[in-house]
């Protein structure tokens, strides 16, 4: 055992067909537009991302995934997020696996795992609720228990893919209306249940963000994952489990925002000279490099850790208070060294920019991870 | 990926312990180990100067370096081991301050020639002489080349140099040195960076004045902020040179080839190599991934935890824990570049990246310490200080940003290995 930060070969394997993928199938003028749709794919986007086996990523092989390590995962959507290519690759094939492995029975993984490797089953998680808090205190969505099913109503706010889901994994309380983690269950909801409503939401990061009304929805008791009111603990497995994966694809982006911004403060000339000759610009540039291979190695460290068994709590609050601001600030930076051109819809710029924001909050804003370190450092 | 730490093999394990026992037989039992070196005796720095030989006669003091110049010829994971070892017992190699150890060797090894080197390491490596770095000058500070606006000159007089001139800023500790690294300027109508000698020539040559500068900085904060501060300068000398004879002898390549010694030392001195002075010891450390946040921060959380004071003021001024965070942040992030660069993944700019951005980690340190430990950081008072002293001598240290370069010039560096600075 020793220190080895290289790829193995078959994640360079992984990393160079992935990177041929986005090349060839996701340019920017491809990305610009499914940034523009609710769904974020195109069917044929989307069938060739399964035929390479990404939506199994880490599914296991008894589901028909391909079982690799989180690391490979990490590898992979680094290369998404470098487009950056949006979509329900991560809701469904890292995060929604992930909670029906943490909760699932077997019946229900042998299920729906399968569907997930082959997209014909696309998973959201339905979570945060008007009061915005990745906290189980925040959840107030009710699933009555009627004798065989159940009837849930609440509303979910800022529910990511849930244009492109055919299923959600709705978390609503069975038990006592208020407290904590104890009373909340999981549900595998089909999207087109009746008392579903699904409404995109407009303005800065619109496409791919929703608000999920749950009216009077019935679902039957085969839907409810795991024990009755004891789904948190599996969803806050899953949650960690998934947490490098997403900011894997921060640093994709961040690498890229910094080889663009690189390149052009070699290329764009004013005052006759190439603005990364000018000082002021090279210190955006440097500030990007801190953000960028903080966020970097944080998470591979956090990925290594999980994928070894190594206790990995405080790695993943880091890594996710790294990334997502590094990704909220390396998009500022690169609008400061691109300046006009970069507000255009059609710049990568301005889809990273949409990007960052959209997904600075999703699964814990930094100042969330900030609170839970804080424990780490004053306690432990 | 694998961020495990490197593991000894049995034959490292046992030489851990050989080290590590020669180190507890020989460190006298009377050594004191002060949080700010200008505390430090003539005599402790005599018993630290008879340590440094001893070490060297082990081969231990300059380990990396082949055994014909005084060296040990050792690999990269045994000069870890000893320096783990040493710093364990509260020592760096050497035990004291000699920054023209690793940076002179860089310059002797890169433009000496095979005479040149036989003569100029073994009594560096091998019998512990102290050397000090004498290259900055009144105009000649960020622009080190510019040395042809000051007073010194290098003319040739038979087989002698005459050296006329000044030297500033030069760290040491109980002058004279055994030994300057020195540059100077050699021919008044050279081209820019064509002109400059760099010598290692003894430092009690008639002729030279050394007068210590009052300053309120420290070493920086690398070399003030951890366990081994006493191997740290300490006092900032001015050094005059009024005819001063240097025999050709003790030159560093050819008369014309003092950029480019420089050149090898400023490599050192911005973070391509692994040097004390510089901090990137922790490079070595992370080899064996010493995946703790450094030594002054781990003492100021412990302050923040188990300060029973301190714990309250926290907990009644949240604020206060966004600092404490900050700086959590700040250590790790310097523990995943040394890490990065550990593990060749920092292309040309990670050394310089690496110390640039713990500079200005340990200015934000310092802000947070003083919010958080109140007054306390400020004094060295022997009742009152916090931790001995470390954070105040660390509040000085981390405002010594000039020594290997201000940010600023750490940034034009790192910029040129980016392709985008000029």
């Amino acid at each position: 055992m020793a220190l080895d930060l290289k790829l193995n070969e078959s994640e360079e394997m992984l990393r160079k067909v992935a990177l041929d993928f986005i090349r060839r199938d996701a340019p920017n003028q491809i990305v610009r537009e499914l940034l523009e749709t609710d769904t974020g794919y195109t069917e044929e986007l989307w069938q060739k991302a399964v035929d390479m086996g990404w939506l199994g990523i880490i599914i296991p092989e008894q589901y028909g995934g391909a079982e690799n390590p989180l690391t490979s995962a990490g590898v992979l959507f680094e290369v998404l997020g470098s487009a950056p290519l949006p979509g329900p690759y991560f809701s469904s094939g890292i995060l929604g696996s992930s909670i029906l492995l943490e909760a699932g029975s077997q019946d229900q993984k042998q299920a729906v795992l399968p569907q997930v490797v082959e997209g014909k089953t696309i998973l959201s998680l339905a979570l945060t609720e008007p009061a915005y808090s990745w906290e189980p205190a925040a959840i107030q969505t009710r699933a009555a228990d009627k004798n065989g099913h159940f009837i849930l109503n609440g509303i979910k706010l800022f529910t990511l893919e849930a244009g492109a889901a055919t299923h959600f994994i709705v978390a609503a309380r069975t038990g006592p209306e208020a407290g904590g983690q104890e009373g909340i269950s999981l549900f595998l909801v089909d999207a087109q249940s009746e008392g579903i409503s699904v409404r995109g939401l407009p303005g800065f990061m619109s496409g791919q963000t929703f608000e999920v009304k749950l009216d009077s929805v019935k679902v039957p008791d085969s839907a409810l994952l795991g024990e009755p009111g004891g789904g948190w603990p599996a969803l806050q497995r899953a949650i960690d489990r998934s947490i490098p994966v997403l900011c894997a694809y921060k640093v994709g982006a961040c690498q890229a925002l910094l080889e663009m911004s690189l390149e052009y403060s070699r290329i764009r000339i004013q005052f006759g000279q190439p603005i990364g000759r000018f000082q002021r610009v090279q210190d955006l540039i440097i500030e990007m490099i801190d953000h960028l291979d903080a966020a970097r190695w944080a998470t591979y460290e956090c990925l290594w850790k999980l994928d070894t068994g190594r206790p990995a709590k405080e790695s993943i609050h880091l890594a996710k208070a790294i990334s997502s601001q590094a990704y909220w600030d390396v998009c500022t930076l690169a609008l400061r060294v691109f300046s006009g051109i970069s507000y255009s819809r059609e710049h990568p710029v301005s889809f990273h920019t949409r990007e960052s924001r959209r997904l600075y909050n999703y699964l814990g804003e930094p100042t969330f991870h900030r609170q839970k370190l804080a424990r780490f450092i004053m306690e432990e | 990926m694998d961020f495990s730490p490197t593991e000894y093999t049995e034959e490292q394990k046992a030489f851990a312990r050989e080290v590590g026992e020669w180190l507890d037989a020989n460190i006298p039992a009377d050594m004191v180990f002060p949080r700010d070196p200008v505390n430090m005796t003539p005599e402790q720095f005599k018993m630290r100067k008879e340590l440094g030989r001893k070490v060297g006669q082990k081969g231990w003091l300059f380990p990396g370096f082949p055994v014909k110049y005084g060296g040990g010829g050792l690999d990269a994971a045994h000069t870890a081991i000893i320096r783990q070892e040493a710093s364990k017992r509260k020592v760096s190699l050497p035990p004291y301050h000699s920054p023209g150890g690793h940076l002179g060797a860089a310059a002797i090894m890169a433009c000496a020639t095979e005479e040149q080197k036989l003569l100029h390491l073994p009594p560096i490596f091998r019998d512990g002489a102290a050397t000090w770095e004498l290259f900055t000058e009144p105009e000649a500070g960020s622009d080190e080349a510019n040395q042809q606006t000051n007073a010194i000159q290098a003319v040739r007089e038979d087989d002698y140099f005459i050296i006329n001139g000044g030297k500033i800023f030069v760290g040491g500790l109980y002058p004279p040195p055994d030994r300057m690294l020195l540059l100077t300027r050699s021919d008044l109508n050279a081209p820019r960076h064509e002109n400059l000698a760099m010598f290692m020539a003894p430092g009690d040559l008639p002729g030279i004045t050394i007068t210590p500068l009052d300053l309120f900085v420290p070493s920086p904060f690398g070399g003030v902020s951890g366990p081994t501060a006493g191997s740290a300068d300490g006092v900032k000398y001015q050094v005059f040179f009024d005819d001063v004879k240097i025999h050709q002898r003790y030159l560093i390549g050819g008369d014309r080839d003092g950029w480019k010694a420089a050149t090898a030392t400023l490599e050192v001195e911005h973070g391509g190599g692994d040097d004390d002075e510089t901090g990137n010891r922790r490079m070595t450390a992370a080899l064996f991934n010493d995946t703790q946040p450094s030594f002054i921060v781990r003492r100021f959380l412990d302050q923040c935890k188990n300060n029973p004071d301190i714990a309250a003021r926290i907990r009644e001024n949240p604020p206060l824990l966004e600092s404490i965070i900050d700086i959590y942040i700040d250590a790790q992030k310097e523990r995943f570049f040394s890490l990065r660069n550990a593990g060749g993944q920092g292309g040309r700019y990670g050394g310089v990246h690496s110390q640039l951005f713990s500079k200005m980690a340990s200015i934000r340190l310092i802000a947070a310490m003083a919010k958080v430990l109140g007054p306390y950081t400020m004094t060295s008072d022997e009742e009152w200080a916090s931790e001995e002293g470390l954070f105040e001598v660390g509040q000085r240290g981390a405002l010594c940003l000039a020594p290997t370069g201000t940010p600023e010039v750490l940034k034009i560096v790192l910029s040129r290995a980016l392709a985008i600075g000029r």
